[in-house]
């Protein structure tokens, strides 16, 4: 035997890593402008940005159907992962738009904000691709890091240290457990790569099971399943605003993703137990955001509750990620993306005005004051909410769909009192908006860039309801390759 | 040309929709004259449309069109017209049209025209849509569509306790309807489990076969939202609110076709899918039915204000219409179909009454009304053949759904008969007394001598009603025609599936 034979280097197939390299090259060049030049001007941080995020769109939408492995197989795309990226990185597109004026209102420039987007966004693409859960975890830490300093990047504000603080921590503890979780999948199956362990067919469950359940445990933090959510609010709170809507979506996505990869591994091999745990801890996140949604006097906090309510919602999915349920799941993942990004965008804009607070009652008369602003307002949280024709209505009918496929009818009773709830808090928000008289002037002007990408947003909800086809068909085939049905 | 394909149906519903257009880039003086005239084609359209339509073959689909939405669900946008759809669709596009000539020159409309008028043609849009689709999934978008037109218009343009009224208005049905929509997506589940593929299409889920059991629990989840739509007596407490309060257009609209959803998918749905479950729950539906005849219309009478007066007695109608549904068989479903429409006309014509004697008197309490038509001959004429039509006089328009309700529980027992007469009883006396407030009791003449009579479009509003209303009154072969071959194909189903109905 040679000793090239039991070294085997592979040369790595950058095609296929082409798009990451290209957002990890914006961010070293952001980073290095930003160090150059003594204070790096917006126009320029944001022209570059997008520069190398639209590259990385082009080469992806171009090559939708590349698919393989490299780097030792540690790195996988496919058209799960391109789908995903195309999402994450329209997303932080549209999301660029607003940062400037943010920034310039708050009065408090941090330059620091465009690397660490884009490193985090490279975390998030490398997240979406990979099943090994040596390279999960680097990722997640990438992505979390990234987000704990963008979280604490409202300098002088208390709000923002208490909630990157607590993301930190809890964020540190489900990274602990994700990586304890790691360590007994390895100890199961001898392997790195979930895929391989899944289909490992060692007598000793018992490893398995623990493994999954810490790895899984590790995630539902992230996601912000109840009960592990308790950092959720205050982050998404304290957060710069336009964070809390990356946060919110491509974060999400992220966060989503190697659970979605595993899901229907995990699926073939413990049915019943895993359909009944996360039925059960869909319907308690889904009610626990709701009601806890209800009762909240700040918008911002309501939006993260309710963003809550959606994990439990897109969970049950999960539950049951039969033919239909894993594709419900991938559509509600990427509809709520939309929905939570537009939704927190739009306080983004409203806290430009200095005397704004989010609190509910300065909702009143929007519609006087800023009509473009309250109709974009109106048509994500009637999606939120679920109403047709647009998308939100649509990924619910879908995960209803695949409740009954397994007969859960109490999952589906309980997620429509859920609704029910819920249908109290986003309504108050319209009539606020539409029916009450004007209660103060606001003085904002949206650039032309926010205003288009508002408007990109908010007809993609529409249409996306009223043509499902659009995104369909990239999804169909994606859940036919992880299931194999 | 073959005028048979004419896409009658999807073009009824683009005219509005283009009138939305209009009216968003257009200024505000001209939006109430862009909503006439494109629901005014859209009427124009749908009667041109009554010369194509094959009478004869009223079971069958007619007017189809689809559209492929999701192929590996065979979620299809397919838009076509039966019989029974028909005439709802053309009660729809005359309703809508008479709103809106009525909201022309109402006084209560003055802010915001705008939104308003495109508020009025997305729910002709939508209520189009609503009754002729037959993709349960897309009748469910919708179904739920309506809502949102009526939400605002309620909440902007109504009376006092606007907010509150909108609120519950949504909530109620938006929250009852999602039982609805968990039932289409298990029927298509089932359908799934049962031939292998998905479908949300009306004719394929007719295929499906279910135990009674499961066949009662999903008939149930229809029929909750439903209950709620129609309404049926214990859950009808947002239908006083919601039509009370909304203003004099936004009635007309609640209650001459949004009520008719309710009724329309109990009998499409309720019946057209669970045959063997309808037939098993006839006898308590009826009773139901006769329930609440009976509750709304002693509610009618205690009430004091006149919106809600005529929004209680349009529960009792409703009443009528479910009896005479689950009578099942030809008589009562041909008393049920004909008193939607009839229905249609003439909650409409009192809802306007209503509003057009606000807007004299600025009153809707029933003491300060008294006697307050007097010297509006033309107005007082109108309003009577309406009352008359809707106490169910021979030769009026309701007389036949009543007649014919009752004829169709005689062929079960005369008991049966005799509560429905019972019904038809209390809702001939809170007529009469609307009637006796309205223009016998006396009042200090003083202002009603200035009042002006109806004229122009409010005229013209009335006019379209009460002229259908005589004429379903006295040529009702007329309108039978519409359903007849569907009733009897329906008939036939059930005997088939159910192999008659035992309790005759």
């Amino acid at each position: 035997m040679e000793i090239k034979d039991l070294i085997s280097i592979e040369y790595p197939n950058l095609t296929l890593f082409f798009p990451e390299l290209i957002v990890l090259i914006t961010g070293f060049v952001l980073f290095t402008l930003d160090i150059i030049s003594k204070r790096i001007s917006h126009a320029l941080a944001i022209g570059v940005s997008i520069t190398g995020y639209l590259i990385a769109l082009l080469y992806i939408l171009l090559n939708f159907e590349l698919k393989g492995e490299t780097f030792y197989s540690l790195y996988v795309r496919d058209q799960f992962s391109s789908l995903l990226q195309v999402f994450m990185i329209l997303l932080t597109i549209l999301l660029l738009a607003f940062t400037h004026q943010y920034q310039k209102f708050k009065k408090s420039t941090y330059s620091e904000f465009y690397y660490i987007l884009a490193f985090s966004l490279f975390g998030a693409m490398i997240l979406s691709s990979s099943y090994n859960l040596l390279l999960i975890y680097i990722a997640l830490e990438a992505v979390s890091v990234s987000f704990y300093i963008m979280t604490a990047l409202q300098k002088g504000d208390f709000n923002s240290k208490e909630g990157a603080f607590k993301y930190l921590i809890l964020g540190g503890l489900s990274i602990a457990l994700a990586s304890y979780g790691a360590v007994f999948l390895y100890l199961y199956g001898g392997s790195m790569d979930l895929r391989q362990i899944l289909h490992t067919d060692a007598s000793e469950k018992k490893l398995l099971i623990l493994g999954l359940i810490l790895f899984l445990f590790g995630f539902a933090i992230k996601i912000g399943v109840v009960p592990f959510h308790f950092w959720l609010p205050d982050a998404y709170q304290g957060a710069p605003t336009p964070i809390t809507a990356y946060m919110a979506s491509v974060g999400k996505i992220a966060f989503f993703a190697p659970v979605l990869r595993v899901m229907p591994l995990v699926q073939e091999s413990f049915h019943q137990t895993w359909v009944l745990t996360l039925s059960v801890l869909a319907v308690i996140t889904f009610l626990y955001g709701n009601i806890t949604a209800l009762v909240q006097k700040d918008v911002k906090r309501m939006l993260a509750y309710s963003s809550i309510a959606h994990s439990g919602f897109i969970l049950a999915g999960i539950a049951v990620a039969e033919t239909i349920g894993l594709k419900a799941v991938i559509y509600f993942l990427l509809a709520y993306s939309l929905m939570g990004m537009l939704s927190f965008l739009v306080l983004a804009v409203l806290e430009r005005d200095g005397r704004w607070e989010n609190r509910i009652e300065e909702f009143s008369g929007l519609r006087y004051s800023q009509p473009f602003l309250a109709s974009v307002f109106a048509v994500s949280l009637f999606s939120l909410l679920g109403v047709p024709p647009t998308v939100g209505f649509l990924v619910k009918a879908l995960v209803f769909m695949s409740l009954s496929f397994e007969a859960l009818w109490w999952v589906a009773i309980l997620m429509i009192g859920g609704v029910g709830i819920s249908t109290g808090y986003y309504l108050r928000l319209v009539v606020l908006m539409f029916m009450k008289e004007k209660e103060k002037d606001l003085t904002l002007n949206l650039t032309g860039f926010e205003k288009l990408s508002m408007a990109i947003m908010t007809l993609s909800l529409i249409v996306l309801g009223i043509l499902p086809m659009i995104l369909w068909n990239y999804i169909s085939p994606i859940s036919e390759m992880l299931f194999g049905r | 040309m073959d005028w048979a394909s004419f896409p009658f149906i999807p073009l009824s519903m683009i005219l509005p929709v283009l009138g939305i257009l209009l009216i968003v880039f257009l200024e505000e003086r001209h939006s109430k004259w862009i909503a006439l005239s494109s629901s005014g084609l859209t009427f124009l359209l749908s009667l041109v449309s009554l010369f194509y339509f094959d009478f004869s073959n009223s079971d069958k689909v007619q007017f189809y069109h689809e559209l492929l939405l999701i192929k590996e669900l065979n979620l299809k946008l397919s838009l076509g017209v039966d019989g029974l759809s028909y005439l709802m669709y053309i009660l729809t596009t005359l309703t809508s049209f008479v709103a809106i000539c009525w909201s022309v020159r109402d006084h209560q409309i003055n802010h915001r025209l705008k939104e308003y008028y495109a508020w009025f043609l997305l729910s002709e849009t939508a209520l189009i849509g609503v009754f002729t689709s037959w993709d349960l999934l897309v009748f469910y978008v919708f179904y739920e569509l309506t809502l949102i037109p009526m939400f605002f218009v309620i909440g902007i343009w109504g009376y006092k306790l606007r907010l509150y009224s909108a609120y519950k208005f949504f909530i109620y049905i938006f929250i009852s309807s999602l039982f609805f929509l968990l039932g289409i997506v298990s029927l298509s589940v089932h359908h799934y489990k049962q031939f292998g593929k998905f479908s949300f299409s009306y004719f394929d889920l007719l295929q499906n076969q279910y135990d009674l059991a499961f066949g009662i629990f999903l008939f149930l989840l229809f029929f909750i939202a439903f209950a709620v739509k129609t309404p049926i007596v214990p859950f009808h407490t947002w239908l006083p609110d919601a039509h009370g309060e909304a203003p004099t257009a936004g009635s007309v609209v609640l209650a001459a076709i949004l009520l008719k959803m309710g009724t329309y998918a109990l009998l499409r749905f309720n019946i057209g899918l669970f045959q063997k479950e309808a037939v098993f729950l006839m006898p308590f539906l009826v009773l139901w039915g006769i329930v609440t005849i009976v509750f709304a219309s002693w509610f009618t009478i205690s009430q004091s204000n006149i919106k809600r007066f005529v929004a209680y007695s349009s529960i009792s109608h409703m009443g009528f219409v479910v009896a005479g549904m689950f009578l099942l068989n030809k008589e009562g479903l041909r008393a049920s179909i004909i008193e939607m429409f009839a229905h249609g006309l003439t909650s409409a014509s009192l809802f306007m009454m209503a509003g057009f004697i606000y807007n004299r008197l600025h009153s809707f309490n029933m003491h300060a009304l008294r006697g307050s038509i007097r010297f509006m001959p033309v107005f007082a004429f109108l309003v009577g053949i309406t009352a008359f039509s809707s106490m169910g006089l021979p030769g009026g328009s309701s007389f036949w759904g009543k007649f014919l309700t009752i004829m169709g529980a005689k062929e079960y027992t005369l008991q049966l008969a005799l509560l429905v007469i019972a019904g038809a009883f209390f809702s001939v006396l809170y007529m009469l007394y609307l009637m006796k407030t309205l223009y016998l009791d006396t009042k200090e003449e003083g202002r009603l001598v200035h009042f002006l009579d109806l004229r122009g479009f409010k005229l013209l509003a009335f006019l379209l009603v009460v002229f259908p209303m005589l004429l379903v009154g006295l040529f009702p072969f007329l309108f039978f025609s519409f359903f007849d071959a569907y009733i009897n194909t329906l008939l036939t189903q059930l005997v088939k599936v159910v192999g008659g109905i035992p309790w005759r």
